[in-house]
């Protein structure tokens, strides 16, 4: 194992083909300041150029998996040194980070914490795990993605009561919904992830990159555009030498060796 | 700050021997009747004894004739506590339902040792707990179908489970007594065992229970419970991975060391 240098509120270990960033301030429930959010963006984009990881898992550990912004530091801020400071807009390496990235979340995932988790490609949760966006008690609205993500997951009704109400949904309603893929118990939820990670980092890196980008272009292009964006790709691939071996190991029936080429 | 306990009435009283923890509902010559002291105490007593690592196995109990029978009505019709249609609904949602989730949920071994008659919240709590045993003179009632009111405290998830749809009804419609002998028979108890037997009996298996390793009956706890809301692949699945949790525990490693040694001795 590499653990990455350099980090204060994170851990960054490296298990060749897999990555695990873990929120690490469980004092302050993982509480994500700009310097937190600072810090993963760092280290996805580390990643991101780290041709000896294929997939990565963010994890807040054991107990939670972060209940939200700090707002000890936001409290008096105005909405000029919110524009300026953009903490929400930092969140943009994470949100397009092109390897597969999967979320282990333990008890409370709130506000910018739930959005971050939906940010990820799949969700393992702990049956400890919550899920919810509480901003509107403090008078704001969810500000990474929480409005958007959570109707494009849930369905316009579930994510009106999320954000109007505050109140948080258990694991197995969270599992329910479909916004989580797998409820497990929660010592169980981070090598459960990693797992998973391990799953799909031995599957050919391209196909798994292009069928994640074209999953993630259906929620933001119209049918039409989506099916050709889809298509292209679909063509592409029959030009790298993974499809040759997938394809001509699957005929000589016996496991493929991938390259990412 | 004064403690209120010296204060009221205890309507509730709790002991701890030899890591069982006992919660007695203590008001005798009201039959056990639930008020909002009750209410109060009980909650206290059931989230200290879920907090409590000293505390391995939660016995539920009455003292007197009864286990306990349902909420004190005098309380309920003179308006002290609950008053509106609504204020009926927000006791049931912000006092009940913590504390019954609390007993079903908890992670370690809660017994109803019902020594009378658990009629109304009073069968709820005995419902609610993952044991029930009983004296011939105990019975489940379910009375509210009696005057006009729908069933609570959860027996509507409780009693079809335990018993089926049929019993559930049965008790439901009819508002007539389950006599212990008959739950015994239905599965409803787990057993019925004569009233000057019942602590003994209630004690001996308690002291069983605490003498079990704890994550593994945390883990069987939980397990039931989640499969109570997952269908079988679910519940496949969650058990093999808290099989895996408690397969990395120190109690597993010694629970085999200690089997091992046994056999060996035996030679």
């Amino acid at each position: 194992m590499i653990a990455a240098m350099g980090y204060e509120h994170i851990l960054v270990e490296i298990e060749p083909p897999i990555a695990t960033v873990t929120l690490n301030r469980p004092k302050v429930l993982n509480a994500l300041s700009p310097a937190v959010i600072g810090e993963v963006s760092a280290a996805l984009s580390e990643l991101e150029a780290d041709g000896n990881v294929q997939a990565a898992v963010l994890t807040g550990g054991p107990k939670v998996f972060a209940a939200g912004a700090d707002i000890q530091d936001m409290a008096d801020q105005g909405a000029v040194d919110q524009l300026l400071r953009d903490q929400t807009g930092r969140w943009a390496p994470l949100a397009g980070f092109k390897k597969p990235l999967i979320a282990a979340v333990n008890g409370y995932a709130l506000g910018g914490g739930c959005e971050v988790a939906l940010m990820c490609d799949l969700i393992v949760a702990g049956d400890t795990a919550r899920f919810g966006q509480p901003e509107v008690n403090l008078g704001i609205i969810p500000g990474a993605g929480g409005t958007q993500r959570w109707p494009r997951t849930a369905g316009k009704y579930v994510a009106m009561e999320v954000m109007l109400t505050g109140a948080p949904v258990t694991a197995l309603r969270a599992y329910e919904l479909g916004i989580v893929n797998k409820v497990v118990p929660w010592e169980m939820t981070i090598a459960v992830a990693k797992r998973i990670a391990r799953d799909l980092a031995a599957k050919p890196p391209l196909a798994v990159r292009l069928a994640k980008e074209a999953v993630l272009k259906a929620f933001d292009a119209p049918l039409s555009d989506g099916l050709a964006a889809e298509r292209k790709s679909f063509y592409f691939l029959f030009a790298t030498e993974d499809q040759k071996e997938g394809m001509h190991a699957f005929l000589e029936k016996r496991k493929g060796v991938f390259k990412g080429r | 700050m004064t403690d209120v306990a010296t204060q009221v009435e205890q309507h509730i009283k709790v002991d701890t021997e030899g890591g069982v923890g006992w919660i007695r509902f203590n008001r005798p010559d009201k039959m056990n009747a639930i008020a909002a002291v009750t209410r109060a105490q009980l909650g206290e007593a059931i989230k200290q004894a879920e907090r409590d690592d000293a505390i391995r196995v939660v016995v539920l109990t009455g003292s007197g004739r009864a286990f306990c029978s349902g909420a004190d009505v005098t309380e309920m019709a003179d308006g002290a506590g609950m008053r509106t249609p609504e204020d009926v609904g927000n006791v049931l949602r912000n006092e009940y339902m913590p504390m019954l989730t609390r007993l079903r949920t908890m992670p370690k071994p809660v017994i109803a040792a019902m020594n009378g008659p658990a009629v109304g919240i009073g069968a709820s709590y005995a419902l609610a707990c993952d044991i029930r045993i009983a004296t011939p003179e105990a019975y489940l009632l379910e009375a509210f179908i009696n005057i006009g009111l729908a069933p609570d405290g959860g027996v509507s998830w409780l009693l079809p489970r335990l018993a089926g749809t049929g019993v559930a009804y049965w008790m439901l419609f009819a508002g007539r007594p389950l006599a212990a002998a008959d739950a015994e028979r239905l599965g409803v108890i787990n057993r019925m065992v004569p009233a000057e037997q019942l602590d003994e009996v209630v004690r001996e298996l308690a002291t069983h229970l605490a003498s079990q390793p704890r994550g593994a009956l945390a883990a069987a706890k939980r397990a039931v419970n989640h499969a109570l809301d997952s269908t079988f692949e679910q519940a496949l699945e969650f058990e093999s991975y808290l099989q895996e949790a408690q397969a990395a525990s120190p109690e597993f490693a010694e629970g085999v060391a200690n089997f091992l040694a046994r056999r060996a001795s035996r030679k």
